[in-house]
């Protein structure tokens, strides 16, 4: 065992690191000898001098970063989709810049040939005639996209964005163990590890000229943008998400604001006459290139994958008619198996004429008779993997398998040899990573990028380098918990210093046209709006109701038992037949409903439930809200998830404590709507959403706390003041005792009360008018009409006539009203969604035999 | 012989469709044995696009976008096909083990195409109870047509025609368990026999003649083809237990149904949707 101190001539501040790194491995700081590697000299020392604790306070602040800039990944078959913060380890993989130029020439090289490739694979099909490829390749591999051959990608390019996965072996030299052709992931994440890193370890950075990762991201914007069919001089591009569920999201929406891209779903784009479309509030807006984060089976579900709406109907044939690319190409998903590794050393001679620069790990396909009779000779040294990715196939480990699995494995293989391929156990090199003593060694794979770049490939001077789970282990996952590193390439060089502040974020974002808000944003900001005012409406009844449970209320509070009984049955919520019997009982129903109201996530129109759907319609808004928002939506999501307390003493305490603080954080919110967000569309339907909803609730209260409340018409009026948050307002202007008809026209009438129905009808009219208009010639649309009719019954109505009664005692003109109010409302909804938000689901024509 | 067939379908929407994007291989394929004399695809209401392609198997294919509110979408092809009546000439001899081997070994162009169609396909899985029953016709040493012909009796003996009695998604195992189905089915339980042998296998889309005591002429059909290597491809109808020759109009072919769909669409809206279907094979008095 070597152990090593790094410490250096300065006076060391912290603890010392002490680093043992495991034997038999590669290490990529340390050598043999126990000895740093040159090019972790500079980060070794400094990491010395900065000493345990000094980084460990650092990396708290990186790890606030991580946080602030809302980095995440999601894991899979997370019923609540949870995301998890990224995991980072704040050291970086230093590598040398001599070995670095040998890998990015053996990358160029091979996204060059694997290109070559799948352009004579989706045409001629030479090398499968001439047999440099076994036809298998294409004729079993589900990645094959038939309605793909023959169709010609502009410029002869399948590959735009090309990704390798590297590993050393012991004796120091890199093998590439797998190819990423589809859509690979991981050069945002990479970035974000870069401003994460350049940040918290600051000076260090600097002083050891890392190489910057900027310019590739630039260079391979301009090349896409070169590609792009129809000559457009600043062509229209769009990012294609399979949504916010996919496990690499946040790099979608991270590198879509990075490029200047609008980030789109398969449902925000249309088709017509083979040309695509973006579908915003201003209409249809021509999209010239498709970057896809989706993979290629599932982007059309007319000529690929039917089972599936993640993509845009009639794509594919708007791609064969030249009128729009998509990066990569469909059907670049072919190689995206460890197939044609087998083959990459005789097709690289046969195509490039050169010997590959970095081989790949030793492949055996099952198919060809030789190398299966070797693998089943040597079936205990290999792994053997699926050749075709398949559901429920996985890579198996004969080594550690029983007597009998092997031979079962060696039957299945012998029964279907061209669906198995055996590659050799890869053997990982180690880095440091921080630990809770000091630095511990970990296994990394790095993921090295390249792009197109208008006249070659160019690689990203970087990577994500992911580390393995567990200390020993050889699994590198992210989706299993495994970690992630920044990559430094050490160019030795004297360049300017890499100024994080300079990575171009806004620079890029400005230099694109931003496209006219896409109409699926504006529904899910409509029902952000509803959703949040319908959380606060709920908060404020029940905080209103809970009082009365105590029996202390019945005195100056006002709001009775009955009161809340009457309101809570009048709304609907609650059933006749719970409310006979005892007092006691009627409190004890009221009790468990109010606290269902606030504790029970699955109570429908409760506070938890309303909680749920903000967050089905704000996840795909990520990337459009600000990170305090989002923070905001969290801590109320937060604070209403948590297991309610033991006893109904203490829960009622506590739920009175829950809703006080949860007035405030939708404060917050409505502050920062009402501050941060510029006054375009997007910020109009929000408000819309919100001015709609609460006319809504007003509605419903005004029914219940007047047109039909029972006699003493006091403890009602005072609970609508209560809720609506005007009691204070009601006794400094009236200076009398309740009466209805003043009531009314502070929450019905009065236009300058933010609360009133007034006030949100006439925010309603201009919002509006606002909106764009899509036809001139079409007269006055429907919702602008409703909007208008709305104001203007309100406008008219006299309250002292609204409050008169009638002979059984009701206020049936001010309940006509309200009901029309309600319809008028729900048309209102109707019309505006028909014209601006119409999203209707697609279906398939089923056949008929 | 000549024949003129009508192929009808509406769809009949509950809700409105505003758009609506569909694939249609509807149109006869021309290959020795078939000449397609006319052909036409009326689709109502009027497309905002048509256009027409040949797909990766060789069928032609239509693409067609409507951008109108409907609650009916119809489309109506109509084909004058002349058939080659005579029986299909000598089809040589050749142990089915020899086949196969001789195909995976593909020495020419005609045994290169056709390995395509030894692979599953996303409707046709494998499964070892194909293999078991294709191996009660396919005895060792046994000559090919010979014992696809009996495979294709088998099925027909073995299985119940009941139209509706299957969905399109039912899994081909289920199917094969049930014993029952239509056209489609038979077809894919054959494939995925003959497949589970390694033997090249074909779906073929077209139709048969009305009133001719067949099963399945009231909707579009569906049957087999196997090929023989150094004879080209023969044909198998399992739902009826005939040598296509004469009488069956082919409309395309490939691995399975969803590669010669007749009738593809996505429609946006349109909430329940009833479908009809009609086809009409008629004899036409050709002068010759």
């Amino acid at each position: 065992m070597v152990s090593e101190r790094i410490t250096t001539s300065s006076k060391p501040r912290g603890k010392p690191w002490r680093y043992t790194p495991h034997e038999g491995h590669w290490d990529e700081a340390m050598t043999a000898s126990g000895f740093p590697r040159r090019h972790w000299r500079g980060l070794l020392a400094a990491l010395g001098r900065m000493g345990v604790e000094q980084l460990n306070r650092r990396w708290r602040a990186g790890e606030q970063l991580i946080q602030a800039n809302g980095i995440t990944y999601n894991v899979y078959g997370d019923p609540q989709g949870k995301e998890r913060p990224w995991q980072m380890d704040p050291i970086p993989l230093a590598i040398d810049s001599a070995d670095w130029a040998h890998v990015e020439r053996a990358v160029v090289q091979r996204a060059t040939l694997l290109n070559s490739v799948l352009a004579d694979l989706y045409g001629p099909q030479r090398l499968i005639r001439e047999r440099h490829l076994p036809a298998e390749l294409l004729f079993a591999n589900p990645n094959f996209l038939r309605p793909c051959h023959g169709v010609m990608p502009p410029g002869g390019i399948y590959l735009h964005i090309y990704a390798a996965d590297l590993a050393r072996s012991p004796n120091g030299s890199w093998w590439v163990i797998s190819d990423r052709t589809q859509a690979p992931s991981g050069n945002g994440y990479a970035l974000e590890n870069r401003l994460v890193s350049a940040q918290t370890l600051g000076a260090v950075f600097n002083k050891c000229r890392v190489s910057e990762l900027s310019p590739f991201f630039e260079k391979a914007r301009d090349a896409l943008a070169a590609l792009a069919p129809n000559g457009h001089t600043n062509p229209r591009v769009v990012l294609l998400t399979p949504g916010p569920h996919n496990e690499t999201y946040f790099e979608h929406s991270f590198l879509a604001r990075h490029w200047g891209f609008p980030l789109v779903e398969g449902a925000d784009l249309t088709v017509r006459d083979n040309r695509v479309f973006l579908k915003t509030l201003a209409g249809l807006d021509p999209v010239d290139l498709i970057l896809r984060r989706l993979d290629d089976s599932f982007c059309d579900p007319l000529e690929l994958r039917g089972d599936s709406v993640l993509g845009v109907p009639g794509l594919l044939q708007a791609v064969r008619s030249g009128h729009v690319a998509v990066a990569n190409a469909l059907g670049s998903g072919l190689l995206e198996t460890s197939l044609p590794m087998a083959f990459l050393p005789v097709l690289s001679r046969h195509l490039l004429g050169s010997d590959l620069h970095l081989p790949s790990v030793a492949t055996w396909w099952c198919g060809h008779e030789e190398p299966r009779r070797y693998v089943l000779e040597h079936l205990t040294e290999l792994v053997i993997k699926p050749a075709f990715p398949r559901p429920g196939r996985n890579t198996e480990f004969p080594a550690v398998m029983t007597e009998e699995g092997r031979r079962q494995l060696a039957a299945r293989i012998v029964a279907q040899p061209e669906q198995y391929v055996a590659q050799e156990q890869v053997d990982l090199s180690t880095a440091p990573v921080r630990a809770s003593h000091g630095l511990a060694g970990r296994h990394v794979v790095l993921r090295v990028f390249s792009a197109w770049d208008g006249s070659g490939y160019t690689v990203m001077p970087g990577g994500l380098t992911r580390v393995s789970t567990e200390d020993r282990s050889l699994v590198v996952s992210m989706q299993l918990g495994g970690g992630s590193k920044d990559t430094w390439i050490i160019h030795g060089r004297r360049e300017r210093p890499a100024a994080f502040s300079s990575v171009p974020k806004a620079d890029l974002a400005a230099r694109a046209t931003p496209p006219a808000l896409p109409s699926r944003v504006a529904d899910n900001l409509f029902w952000l709006g509803r959703y949040a005012e319908r959380v606060e409406a709920t908060v404020r009844l029940v905080r209103a109701l809970l009082p009365g449970l105590s029996g202390e209320a019945d005195f100056g509070h006002g709001v009775s038992l009955e009161t809340g009984i009457h309101v809570l049955g009048g709304m609907g919520l609650l059933a006749p037949e719970l409310l006979s019997g005892s007092i006691g009982n009627q409190r004890w129903t009221l009790q468990r409903h109010l606290e269902a109201m606030v504790y029970d996530p699955a109570r429908a129109s409760g506070i938890g439930w309303n909680l749920k759907q903000i967050r089905r319609v704000t996840w795909p808004l990520k990337e459009r809200l600000s990170s305090d928002t989002w923070r905001v939506l969290q801590r109320l999501e937060a604070d209403f998830s948590g297991t309610p307390p033991v006893t109904a003493e203490s829960r009622l305490i506590g739920a009175m404590g829950l809703l006080d603080r949860s007035i405030l954080t939708l404060s917050a919110f409505a502050g920062l709507v009402m501050e941060n967000i510029t006054r375009g569309h997007g910020w109009r339907f929000l408000e819309i959403g919100r001015r709609m909803e609460r006319t809504l609730q007003m509605a419903e209260l005004l029914r219940v706390c007047v047109a039909q409340a029972p006699f003493p018409l006091e403890p009602h009026l005072e609970l609508l003041l209560q809720v609506a948050d005007s009691s204070i307002t009601y006794r400094s202007r009236y200076l009398t005792a309740l009466r209805t008809e003043y009531a009314l026209e502070l929450l019905l009438s009065d236009e300058g009360n933010p609360r009133s129905v007034g006030f949100q009808l006439a925010a309603l009219v201009q919002h509006i008018e606002n909106l764009p208009q899509s036809d001139s010639n079409s007269g006055t649309p429907i919702e602008n009409a409703l909007a208008a009719r709305l104001l203007a019954t309100v406008r008219e109505a006299n309250p002292d006539d609204l409050a008169a009664r009638d002979r059984e005692g009701g206020i049936s003109a001010l309940e006509d009203l309200l009901k029309q109010m309600k319809t008028d409302l729900y048309d209102f909804s109707d019309a505006l969604t028909a014209h601006f938000l119409s999203h209707l689901t697609p279906s398939r024509l089923t056949p008929r035999f | 012989m000549v024949f003129e067939t009508t192929h009808t379908t509406h769809y009949l929407y509950q809700e409105p469709v505003v758009q609506c994007l569909s694939e249609a291989r509807l149109t006869p394929r021309l290959f020795t044995g078939q000449r397609v004399l006319a052909s036409r695809l009326q689709v109502h209401p009027e497309p905002a696009s048509m256009d027409e392609r040949v797909d990766y198997f060789g069928n032609r294919v239509h693409s067609f976008s409507i951008f109108r509110s409907h609650g009916r979408f119809t489309t109506v092809a109509t084909s004058v096909v002349d058939l080659d009546a005579r029986e299909p000439g000598g089809v040589p001899e050749i142990p089915w083990e020899q086949a196969r081997d001789e195909v995976a070994r593909q020495p020419d162009e005609a045994t290169q195409a056709a390995y395509e169609f030894t692979f599953e396909s996303p409707f046709v899985p494998p499964a070892p109870e194909f293999a078991d029953y294709a191996r009660l016709a396919f005895r060792p040493g046994r000559d090919l047509a010979e014992a696809a012909r009996e495979l294709c009796s088998r099925i027909h003996r073995d299985f119940t025609y009941l139209p509706k009695s299957t969905a399109i998604d039912m899994p081909l195992l289920e199917v094969f368990r049930r014993r029952c189905g239509v056209c489609q089915d038979f077809s894919h339980v054959m494939i995925a026999a003959l497949r589970s042998l390694r033997l090249p296998t074909r779906y073929v889309s077209g139709y048969i003649p009305s009133g001719a005591n067949f099963q399945g002429a009231e909707a579009s059909h569906a049957w087999v083809s196997v090929f023989v290597p150094g004879g080209g491809w023969l044909a198998f109808d399992p739902t009826n237990n005939v040598t296509p020759s004469g009488r069956h109009v082919t409309l395309g072919w490939g691995r399975d149904y969803g590669d010669v769909t007749p009738l593809k669409g996505i429609a946006l809206g349109g909430g329940h949707q009833t479908v009809e279907v009609e086809v009409r094979v008629q004899p036409l008095e050709a002068p010759r």
